[in-house]
């Protein structure tokens, strides 16, 4: 299983959810299988997924999946001390990690030599941390987002490879907007 | 304490409700304010560019964050806050401790001082410079200014104003 297959297998999970998806690939697939205003499509600042999905689920109710890369969490690996101190319990970090830069050209990460993503979450304070297959990732994510009291961190070990697609076309400020609609804030639209 | 809670109790009137921090002696005494405070959100962060997407979050959810962070912290977050916070359009307030300003002791500060306004002039962020206790007031309606303009500004207050505080 890659990330478009994965990605594909998880919509019906993502629909009643805010979806924060990181740049480049991931963001492209999530366009391409199922484009909605619930999902917040990064176009720039890599690593920052997960930051934006916490502040995000400190602001609001709604549950909130933050999709991330390996890549991307260890450029941003401070980020998981900060989840792990801070993150309330609508709050769930869905780390992708297929051991390769996947939107550069799948060069591998340390992910796909010594480092264990899961290691460093539990170390950084991070209390439900799950690493699964992803064919058990849809279960899993289930159960967190049921989950009324804890937040988690997934990380879902899959195959590198990409599948050949475009930009997306939206705008920033259409991408922002149809999004803080779906949550309620922008009435305008 | 005096100058922090004019601070605090400005940004507040200007509508700021969510805050970070990466600490700075100069914001001990704000940090101690907001910490007591329950009707804002605080909590220190570890690296100024993921405060600048913490901030985005918390927009994207209908708060008016602030981030406070020395002037070094500038320099951490450039992509972020050009091509997150700039990008989408979001306003952030960044209160500034200007380390390196007359009165620092420490001469390795000089350097981002240096450069500072550089960089956020060249990054089109507006600036409120504070060196003495008047220029304060002028904090909430400049915040009030963010949303308006839907960008990032930021308040720079000076190492003197601070110092003893």
């Amino acid at each position: 299983m890659n990330r478009f297959d994965l990605l594909n297998k998880l919509q019906n999970i993502f629909k009643d959810n805010l979806v924060i998806c990181n740049i480049g690939l991931p963001s492209q697939e999530l366009y391409k299988i199922n484009d909605q205003p619930n999902f917040f499509y990064m176009l720039g600042s890599m690593g920052l997924s997960s930051s934006i999905g916490l502040g995000l689920s400190l602001s609001q109710n709604k549950h909130v999946i933050s999709i991330d890369g390996d890549g991307s969490v260890l450029m941003n690996m401070n980020t998981l001390a900060t989840i792990g101190n801070r993150a309330p319990s609508n709050y769930t970090l869905l780390i992708i990690d297929n051991g390769s830069y996947g939107s550069t050209g799948d060069q591998r990460t340390f992910t796909d030599e010594d480092t264990s993503l899961k290691a460093v979450a539990i170390g950084a304070g991070c209390k439900n941390v799950v690493e699964c297959s992803g064919e058990e990732t849809a279960n899993e994510l289930s159960k967190a987002i049921d989950d009324q009291d804890h937040s988690y961190v997934i990380i879902s070990k899959i195959n590198s490879g990409n599948v050949k697609i475009d930009p997306i076309p939206l705008n920033p400020i259409t991408i922002r907007d149809r999004f803080r609609k779906f949550i309620g804030i922008v009435k305008y639209l | 304490m005096k100058i922090s809670k004019k601070i605090i109790a400005n940004l507040k009137e200007g509508g700021v409700d969510f805050y970070l921090s990466v600490p700075c002696k100069l914001l001990a005494n704000m940090i101690d304010i907001l910490e007591k405070d329950k009707d804002v959100y605080y909590s220190s962060v570890p690296r100024e560019e993921e405060g600048m997407g913490i901030c985005a979050g918390a927009y994207l959810g209908n708060k008016f964050p602030c981030i406070m962070m020395q002037n070094t912290g500038i320099g951490n977050s450039v992509n972020a806050i050009v091509s997150l916070l700039q990008l989408y359009q979001m306003p952030v307030v960044f209160l500034v401790s200007y380390r390196g300003t007359p009165g620092e002791p420490v001469g390795a500060q000089g350097g981002m001082a240096k450069i500072t306004e550089d960089i956020l002039q060249t990054l089109r962020i507006p600036m409120l410079h504070c060196s003495s206790e008047n220029d304060l007031e002028k904090i909430s309606t400049f915040s009030k200014h963010a949303k308006v303009i839907e960008s990032p500004v930021a308040i720079l207050c000076d190492f003197n104003l601070m110092k003893e505080d």
